[in-house]
């Protein structure tokens, strides 16, 4: 019984380790890129665009770190916070090395 | 996670705000204080009889005193106190001919005579401990404060949406009913203020915004500084071109009032009495809800206008007014104490959150008699936390009053006093039984504060009743504003004198949890 409940103990412990790695420093990376993609696309300039999408961060963290705890599997959390930041950072990417930056 | 949305919801409500409460005490706090940091400043310096006098007036007089006083320097900044306190502070860059220990700084009151004070940083330390704390770097001090800050955006938005009927706990507040109790005084300071408080993290986090999200910055800019010369350009003084008369400044501190409506907050010299001389005239930042300045350039020789400086775009607008509904300058005396009643219920709705996570699970302990490490440390914790900076606080304004007031470094001995006040309630708190040690730090805390009016009364001439037949309301309010909190502690440590340990204490608690279902309880 005890080695049952170590077990399990073991394996909520994975579980929340994995969902807080993604919820924070995997969530910062993420919101990052997102942030900078925003900072691209919204019109008005640079500052604002880059104000704009700075104050809009924090509401996209927040978010972002409530879904990994609310989602039901692991494995596609991660799956798709890492593809939404590839995408959203490989856009960044292609904008500022098209467009360049002031 | 195991079970569904509201059960994980609840569970990252507990554990976010449980590991970042004790930091977001002291934020919520010291942050609270803040709201009255020129009264508590104003109180800290008592030798200081403000006189009331008109701004315009007053930038005239702090020229001709920087003209006497600081001749030859490179630049001379004067700062409006503001319209809380009729004063204004200098600063400056000395010439080269200047000795290197040379003052650069001065106070001055409303009419342009210099203040002498004992030396404090008043009200102030408190507001920028608040999001700088103190003793390390202030870099890494900001990114703990953001991560609290944003683990209570977290905690905020899971509790709500844990929460079943936020409008049925507006009304319930259920009192000696131990769990319950706790309950609802979490729920119905965090429900009734939820606006605010919402605000007040959300503002918070953008107030350092660049900080903790520079990126925003890195996708238009190559450099961050290249940003921060288009928002928020800051002139410096150019090459000197040769003695020229400064021009007079009260028709320019006039004519920039007239174009705006509002008062004037600064007045920036470059090379003031040189051909090069520019003067920069700003808006007062409690002038409106936003905190962006409006500037007028002008030309330090013929005296003309050469240059404006509006703030606009929307982003920039939307930012600054959140940055300004945070620090509530702007806020008129009753808006003002409106705001500190919010950041009051914030203090309650963390210290109750964190007493509430002891209290829900000391049920439920193997042996609440002998409880495990973890459970011990969050009340120990709990304890050093909300008690000891309590005490600490009251400590800073004794230590105000009593430290002899020519000694060398003293401002910073009175906040060396709130931190060892603080450290000795932690280490009083680890030694003592967790009922008496409730029971003695609420009841230090109380006395402290309830001390504060009494040792004004003997160490200055400006007592309580002094203050009252003078009409003086600053002074006397913060009197009895620290009887007041005096008496709220009392009343916390006669709360628990008064309940029953042991047996008694055990079956209430039972009694509590079983309370489980209840709306709302699934929140811890």
């Amino acid at each position: 019984m005890s080695k049952v409940n170590r077990i399990w103990r073991g394996a909520r412990w994975r579980d929340i380790a994995a969902r807080t790695l993604a919820a924070v420093p995997l969530n910062y990376a993420v919101t990052s890129a997102l942030t900078m993609l925003i900072a691209r696309l919204l019109p008005g300039g640079g500052a604002q665009a880059s104000i704009a999408a700075t104050m809009l961060s924090f509401a996209i963290f927040a978010g972002l770190a409530m879904t990994a705890f609310a989602v039901r599997s692991v494995a596609r959390l991660w799956i798709g916070l890492v593809a939404a930041g590839l995408v959203a950072g490989g856009a960044d990417w292609l904008l500022i090395s098209t467009g360049g930056r002031l | 996670m195991k079970g569904g949305f509201r059960q994980s919801m609840a569970w990252l409500h507990t554990w976010t705000g449980l590991l970042l409460g004790w930091l977001l005490f002291a934020i919520f706090v010291t942050g609270t204080s803040a709201y009255f940091q020129e009264e508590i400043t104003r109180w800290m310096t008592p030798e200081v009889h403000s006189v009331p006098a008109d701004p315009a007036s007053g930038f005239v007089a702090a020229t001709e005193w920087l003209q006497r006083e600081a001749p030859g320097g490179s630049e001379w900044s004067i700062y409006s106190t503001g319209k809380r306190a009729a004063g204004l502070q200098l600063y400056w860059a000395n010439g080269p001919d200047a000795p290197a220990d040379a003052p650069t700084s001065a106070r001055l009151d409303g009419t342009g005579s210099e203040v002498f004070a004992r030396e404090t940083l008043g009200g102030w330390f408190l507001y920028r401990f608040h999001y700088d704390l103190h003793y390390i770097n202030w870099y890494w001090a900001r990114w703990l404060v953001g991560i609290a800050a944003m683990a209570m955006l977290v905690a905020i938005l899971s509790g709500i949406v844990t929460h079943k009927k936020i409008l049925a706990d507006f009304f319930l507040l259920r009192f000696g009913k131990g769990q319950r109790s706790w309950l609802d005084a979490h729920n119905a300071s965090s429900v009734l203020f939820l606006p605010f408080i919402l605000m007040i993290t959300y503002t918070g986090l953008v107030s350092l915004a660049t900080h903790y999200m520079p990126w925003g910055i890195a996708a238009n800019y190559t450099d961050e500084g290249k940003f921060f010369e288009e928002t928020a350009p800051w002139p410096v003084p150019a090459e000197k071109a040769g003695p020229a008369p400064l021009a007079p400044i009260g028709p320019m501190v006039e004519q920039a009032e007239r174009r705006w409506g509002t008062a004037v907050g600064s007045v920036r010299i470059l090379n003031p009495g040189d051909r090069s001389a520019q003067v920069i005239v700003s808006s007062a930042p409690d002038a409106g809800m936003s905190i962006a300045l409006r500037s007028l350039t002008f030309d330090g020789v013929t005296g003309r206008p050469v240059r404006a400086q509006d703030p606009s775009g929307a982003a920039t607008v939307t930012e600054d007014t959140m940055i300004g509904i945070h620090a509530g300058r702007f806020a008129s005396p009753l808006l003002r104490v409106l705001y500190f009643l919010s950041g009051l219920a914030g203090c309650v709705m963390v210290a109750s959150g964190l007493v509430l996570w002891t209290v829900k699970r000391r049920a439920k302990l193997p042996d609440p008699e002998r409880p495990h490490f973890g459970f011990r440390l969050v009340e120990k914790l709990n304890i050093a936390a909300i008690a000891g900076l309590s005490f600490g606080i009251a400590v800073y304004f004794l230590a105000n009053r009593l430290l002899p007031l020519g000694i060398a470094g003293r401002s910073d001995q009175e906040i060396d006093s709130m931190f060892i006040a603080w450290g000795a309630v932690a280490i009083w708190a680890m030694a003592r039984p967790v009922r008496r040690a409730w029971l003695e730090a609420l009841s230090a805390t109380a006395l402290a504060f309830a001390l504060v009016p009494v040792v004004n009364a003997l160490t200055t001439d400006r007592s309580l009743f002094a203050s009252l037949a003078a009409g003086d309301s600053v002074f006397a309010a913060f009197d009895g504003a620290m009887l007041l909190i005096a008496a709220g502690f009392g009343w916390a440590a006669l709360k628990v004198a008064r309940r029953p340990s042991g047996q008694g204490r055990r079956k209430t608690a039972a009694r509590g949890s079983s309370a489980r279902g209840v709306p709302g309880t699934e929140a811890v």
